[in-house]
C-alpha cells in the first residue's frame, strides 16, 4: 500500500494550514470580544469621542467580526499584518526585529535542553537505582517543578554576586557598536562580520537567559530518556546483541540511543509549545527585546493587530518545531516513514 | 563422558525479588557432545530458559548461581573472567532467539545488526577485517540458510522481512562464527507451522552438515522428536527424567512425562477422539460474507465468498495461517466488524445481537483488565443483561461453577490466577449473557499443553450442559482433529476445503490442506505414517515462501 511520499508531505502541509487558520480564526474573535476598546487606548484618555469614533471607523472596528477577519486575512496574505498602534509602525517590522531574538534564544535553549538531558537520562538509566540515578532524577524533579522566572532571577542575582561584570540583561553590549546583520542572530551576524567581541558579549548575554529557559525542558526530557532506555534494555534485541558478545557500550549508545531518543524528541515538540510560554517570562526579566515581550506589551495594551500577528506566528513557530520533529522521527524509524507514505 | 562438548553439573540458581529469595534451578545437571542434539523439554516455569541464560551468561541482574559448574569444552566458565566468557559467545556457542521480531532493533537495519556482531567477534579473536569483507562472510552465511538475495536481506529493515526470513537471519547470526554447540530457544514458535516445519529442517540441515551440537529449548513434543537424540525433561527447576528420545516418547517413566505425552492431541491413530456430527437446525448462517480493507483505489481484500453454516451444538472449526483471514471472519459473526458483502443471521434473525453470540480470546492475559477483579470482569455483562443484587450475585457463583472456579476466586485480580485460570474466567465471561454460540478464537493458543486438555474438556462438558455451539477458530491442526466436528481450511481469504472432520484427515483434498498438516510436529512414528504427501510443486506453489 505504498503511496507517493510527496503527497503525504502535501496532505501534511495542508493540515497545517488549516491549523492556522482555526487559530487565526480563534484568535482575531478573542482579541475583539475582550473588553476594552483598542481605539481609546491608542489615543488615550485626552481624545474626544469624536476622535475615538472617527478611528473605530478607519480601523475598520465598525463592520462585522467576518468582514473584519476576511479583509484582514486578505491583507495579511500580501504580507500586510496593519499597523501597530503601540510603536506606530508596520507589525511586519515591529516582528521582523523582535522575532530573530526570541528564535536564537529558543534555538540555543533547545540546544542546551538535548546536550543536557540526553546524556543525563542515558546515565540515570545505566546507573538506575545508584548514586548518580539518584542525584539525576533529583535534578531532573527540580527542573520540572520550579516555575522558569524563578530559575530566572536566581541566575542574575547569583550571577551579580559572584561574576559582578556578567551581563544580566540585554542581547549584547551597546558599546561594542555593533548594528547587527542579515539574520538578525546575533551570534551568526557577529561571526559574518568578524566580530569574535561581539560574539562573545552575545555569547554571554545569552548564557543566562537560555539556561533559564532550558531547565524545564531538561527535566522533562532526562525523565523520558530514562524511562525509555530502561524500557527498551529488557526487550530481546539486546540480549540477542549481548549473547553474540557486543560489548555494552555500543549496545547503549549505538542501539539503546538511536531507538530510545524517539520519545523525548515526540515530547520536544509537545513542550514546545511551553517553552514559547516561558520565553515570554524570560524576556520579560532579562529585557531581552524579544517578540515575546513585544507581544506582552501587545496584549496589555490592546494592540489588536500586534496580538493578532503574535499569536500566528507562536502557532507557527509550534508548526514548524513539530514539522521538523516528525520528519527527525522519520528518518530515524523506517515504521514510521512506511505508515507517513501509507 | 569427559569430552562431552557442554557439561552441567549440579547447577542451581536463585532469584530474589523484592528480598524474597526463589530457588528456580535445583541439582540440573546433563551433557551434550559433541554433534549430539539434545533438547529441554518443559512447561511454564520449568526453569529450562533459565537453564539456557545460565549457560550463556546472561542471567538478568537479580539471579545468582549459587552452585554448580558449567564445563564448555572442559572450562567451567562461571569461573571464568568476563572477557573471556564473552570470547566463547559466537564462537564456542550461539543462541537462535525465540522471536524473531522483537530479536532485532527496529530502527537499524538488519545489515548493522550482523555487521556488529561479527565485527566485534573478530576483534576478540584478534582479525582485522574490512567492512566488505565483512559483507561478502555475511552474505555467505545468509545463502547457507537458504535466503536466496542477500544483499535485499541486508539492507532490510527488520520490519520489512516475514518472520520466517527473520528466523532465519537469527539462524545465520548464530552461525556467523562457526559455532560448535548452538542454543536454539523454540525457534519458530512465533511462527506459522508451515515455517516452523521448513525452519527445524533447516536447523537440522544445518547440524548434520557442520557438524554442531545442537541444545534445543521448547515446549512441544512434536518438535523434541524431530530435532533431538536425547531429550531432558524439566518440571519446576528439577529434572524429572531423560534419555534417547525414542524412549522417553515411546515408553516414558515419570508420570510428568506421562501425562505431558498424554496431553498432547493425537493427530491419528487410536487415541484420536471424534466428535459427533450435529443434525439439528442450522443456527447461524453466513452467506458470501466478503472483507475489504482500505480506501483510495488501493483496496485489500481479506476475506472473500464465505459461506458458513452452524448447526446447533456442534463445533465447527476454522481452520488457517496468520493472514489467512479467519479472525476477520470471525469478527463479522460476532457482529464486531461489519462484512463489505453478505450477511450473517444467528437464530433466523439478521444482524446478530451480542447475547446470542460470546466470544473467547487467545491470550486471556491480555483480555481480562488487570486492574478488575473477577466478580467486576464478570458483573459488567451482567448489569447489562439487567441483573442487579442478589439476582447478579447467585448468577456469578453459577458462573463460577460453570467453569470449576471457587466462588472465593470472585474478589482475585488476573494476576493471582493461573494461565488455565484466567482463560476459565474469561469463558464464564462469555457466558455471563447466556450466549448461545461461543466464538472461540485460538482459546488454547497461549497455554501449556497440560493446561490446554483441562481446558478442552471444561469446553466440552459446558457444551453438553448448557448446549452451546461452539465456532472455534485455530491454526492447529491436532487439536482441531479432536475438537471439532467439522472443519474449513482458509487460504489468502477464501475457504479451500470443508467437510466432515474425520473426512478432512483420512482423505484431505486440497494440496494446502495436505501441506498443512504434513507440517504439524507428531509425538509418534506412526502418525507421521499416516500424514498426506505433499510434492514439492504443491508446497511452492500454496505456502508463502520465507527464503528471499
Amino acid at each position: 500500500m505504498q503511496q507517493n511520499p510527496f503527497l503525504a508531505i502535501l496532505t501534511r502541509l495542508g493540515t497545517f494550514v488549516l491549523v492556522m487558520v482555526v487559530l487565526s480564526i480563534m484568535i482575531f474573535v478573542l482579541a475583539r470580544v475582550v473588553p476594552g476598546d483598542p481605539a481609546r487606548m491608542a489615543l488615550g484618555p485626552t481624545a474626544t469621542p469624536e476622535q475615538v469614533s472617527a478611528l473605530r471607523t478607519e480601523m475598520g472596528l465598525d463592520d462585522s467580526l467576518p468582514v473584519q477577519y476576511v479583509s484582514y486575512m486578505g491583507r495579511a496574505l500580501q504580507g500586510d499584518l496593519g499597523m501597530s498602534l503601540l510603536s506606530q509602525r508596520p507589525v511586519t517590522a515591529d516582528l521582523g526585529q523582535t522575532v530573530p531574538a526570541t528564535v536564537e534564544l529558543v534555538l540555543v535553549a533547545v540546544i542546551i535542553m538535548f546536550a543536557v538531558a540526553i546524556p543525563l537520562g542515558v546515565m540515570t538509566a545505566h546507573f538506575r537505582d545508584r548514586w548518580v540515578d539518584h542525584v539525576g532524577r533529583l535534578f531532573s524533579l527540580v527542573g520540572v517543578t520550579i516555575p522558569s522566572f524563578l530559575f530566572a532571577i536566581s541566575l542574575q542575582l547569583l550571577a551579580a554576586r559572584y561574576f559582578g561584570d556578567w551581563p544580566i540583561i540585554g542581547r549584547m553590549d551597546h558599546g561594542l557598536g555593533f548594528a547587527g546583520g542579515p539574520t538578525g542572530l546575533m551570534l551568526v551576524d557577529s561571526l559574518l562580520a568578524g566580530r569574535i567581541d561581539v560574539f562573545v558579549s552575545a555569547l554571554q548575554h545569552l548564557a543566562l537567559p537560555a539556561v533559564a529557559l532550558s531547565m524545564a525542558g531538561i527535566g522533562q526530557i532526562t525523565r523520558i530518556t530514562r524511562s525509555a532506555m530502561l524500557e527498551n534494555r529488557r526487550k530481546d534485541h539486546v540480549l540477542t546483541l549481548q549473547s553474540f558478545g557486543v560489548p555494552e557500550r555500543v549496545i547503549i549508545f549505538r542501539y539503546l540511543l538511536k531507538l530510545s531518543s524517539i520519545a523525548p524528541l515526540t515530547i520536544m515538540g509537545l513542550e514546545f509549545a511551553s517553552l514559547i510560554g516561558n520565553a515570554f517570562v524570560i524576556e520579560m526579566v532579562f529585557s531581552w527585546g524579544g517578540f515575546a515581550s513585544y507581544g506582552l506589551n501587545a496584549i496589555l495594551q490592546k494592540d489588536l493587530n500586534a496580538v493578532t500577528a503574535v499569536v500566528l506566528v507562536s502557532g507557527l513557530f509550534f508548526i514548524v518545531a513539530n514539522l521538523i520533529v516528525d520528519v527527525l522521527i522519520a528518518i530515524i524509524d523506517p515504521r514510521m516513514r512506511r505508515k507517513e507514505a501509507r | 563422558m569427559s569430552d562431552a562438548l557442554l557439561k552441567v553439573e549440579g547447577l542451581d540458581v536463585l532469584f530474589t525479588s523484592y528480598g524474597q529469595t526463589r530457588q528456580v534451578l535445583r541439582d540440573i545437571s546433563f551433557t551434550v557432545g559433541a554433534g549430539e542434539r539434545v533438547a529441554l523439554i518443559g512447561e511454564t516455569g520449568s526453569g529450562k530458559s533459565v537453564t539456557a541464560k545460565a549457560i550463556l551468561g546472561t542471567l538478568p541482574r537479580n539471579a545468582t548461581v549459587s552452585a554448580g559448574r558449567i564445563e564448555v569444552e572442559g572450562r567451567n566458565v562461571l569461573e571464568l573472567p568476563r572477557g573471556e566468557r564473552d570470547a566463547l559467545k559466537g564462537s564456542a556457542f550461539s543462541l537462535i532467539m525465540q522471536d524473531p521480531l522483537s530479536s532485532f532493533n527496529p530502527v537499524f537495519k538488519i545489515g548493522t545488526h550482523l555487521d556488529d556482531v561479527l565485527r566485534f567477534a573478530d576483534s576478540r579473536e584478534g582479525v582485522k577485517s574490512s567492512r566488505a569483507d565483512r559483507r561478502a562472510r555475511i552474505a555467505a552465511v545468509l545463502r547457507r540458510v537458504q535466503l536466496a538475495d542477500p544483499d535485499r536481506v541486508m539492507n532490510a529493515y527488520p520490519s520489512e522481512l516475514s518472520g520466517g526470513m527473520r528466523q532465519r537471519v537469527l539462524i545465520g547470526l548464530a552461525l556467523l562464527h562457526q559455532p560448535k554447540l548452538l542454543i536454539a530457544d523454540e525457534p519458530g514458535t512465533a511462527l506459522d507451522v508451515t515455517t516452523q516445519d521448513e525452519i527445524l529442517n533447516l536447523i537440522n540441515t544445518l547440524v548434520a552438515e557442520e557438524g554442531m551440537a545442537l541444545l534445543m529449548i521448547t515446549h512441544n513434543l512434536g518438535v523434541v522428536r524431530k530435532v533431538a537424540d536425547r531429550v531432558v525433561v524439566m518440571r519446576h527447576g528439577d529434572i524429572v527424567e531423560a534419555g534417547p528420545c525414542e524412549k522417553i516418547l515411546a515408553a516414558p517413566e515419570h508420570e510428568y512425562t506421562i501425562g505431558l505425552l498424554d496431553a498432547v492431541p493425537p493427530l491419528y491413530g487410536p487415541r484420536v477422539q471424534t466428535q459427533q456430527i450435529s443434525a439439528q437446525a442450522p443456527i447461524v448462517s453466513a452467506t458470501g460474507l466478503g472483507k475489504e480493507f482500505g480506501r483510495h483505489g488501493k483496496r485489500f481484500t481479506a476475506v472473500k465468498d464465505v459461506s458458513i453454516t452452524l448447526r446447533e451444538g456442534e463445533i465447527f472449526g476454522l481452520a488457517g495461517e496468520s493472514g489467512s483471514g479467519k479472525t476477520t471472519v470471525a469478527r463479522m459473526m460476532m457482529g464486531l466488524s461489519r462484512p463489505t458483502f453478505g450477511s450473517v443471521s444467528v437464530d433466523g434473525t439478521p444482524n446478530p445481537g451480542r447475547p446470542l453470540a460470546q466470544i473467547v480470546y487467545q491470550n486471556p492475559g491480555t483480555s481480562l483488565n488487570p486492574k478488575r477483579t473477577v466478580k467486576q470482569s464478570l458483573g459488567l455483562p451482567l448489569k447489562y443483561a439487567g441483573l442487579t443484587g442478589a439476582a447478579r450475585d447467585a448468577r456469578m457463583a453459577e458462573l463460577m461453577e460453570l467453569v470449576r472456579l471457587p466462588v472465593s476466586y470472585l474478589a482475585k485480580y488476573p494476576h493471582e490466577l493461573s494461565g488455565g485460570q484466567k482463560q476459565r474466567v474469561a469463558i464464564a465471561r462469555a457466558l455471563a449473557a447466556d450466549p448461545k454460540v461461543l466464538i472461540l478464537d485460538e482459546p488454547t493458543a497461549a497455554l501449556d499443553v497440560s493446561v490446554q486438555k483441562t481446558v478442552i474438556e471444561l469446553l466440552l462438558q459446558l457444551r453438553e450442559e448448557l448446549g452451546l455451539t461452539y465456532f472455534m477458530i485455530s491454526h492447529d491442526l491436532s487439536l482441531m482433529r479432536n475438537f471439532c466436528s467439522r472443519l474449513a481450511i482458509m487460504l489468502r481469504g477464501e475457504i479451500v476445503e470443508e467437510g466432515a472432520t474425520p473426512e478432512i484427515f483420512a482423505d484431505p483434498k486440497h494440496p494446502y490442506t495436505r501441506a498443512l498438516i504434513a507440517a504439524i510436529p507428531v509425538v509418534t512414528d506412526d502418525e507421521e505414517r499416516h500424514k498426506p504427501a505433499v510434492s514439492p510443486e504443491e508446497r511452492a506453489a500454496f505456502l508463502v515462501k520465507t527464503t528471499d
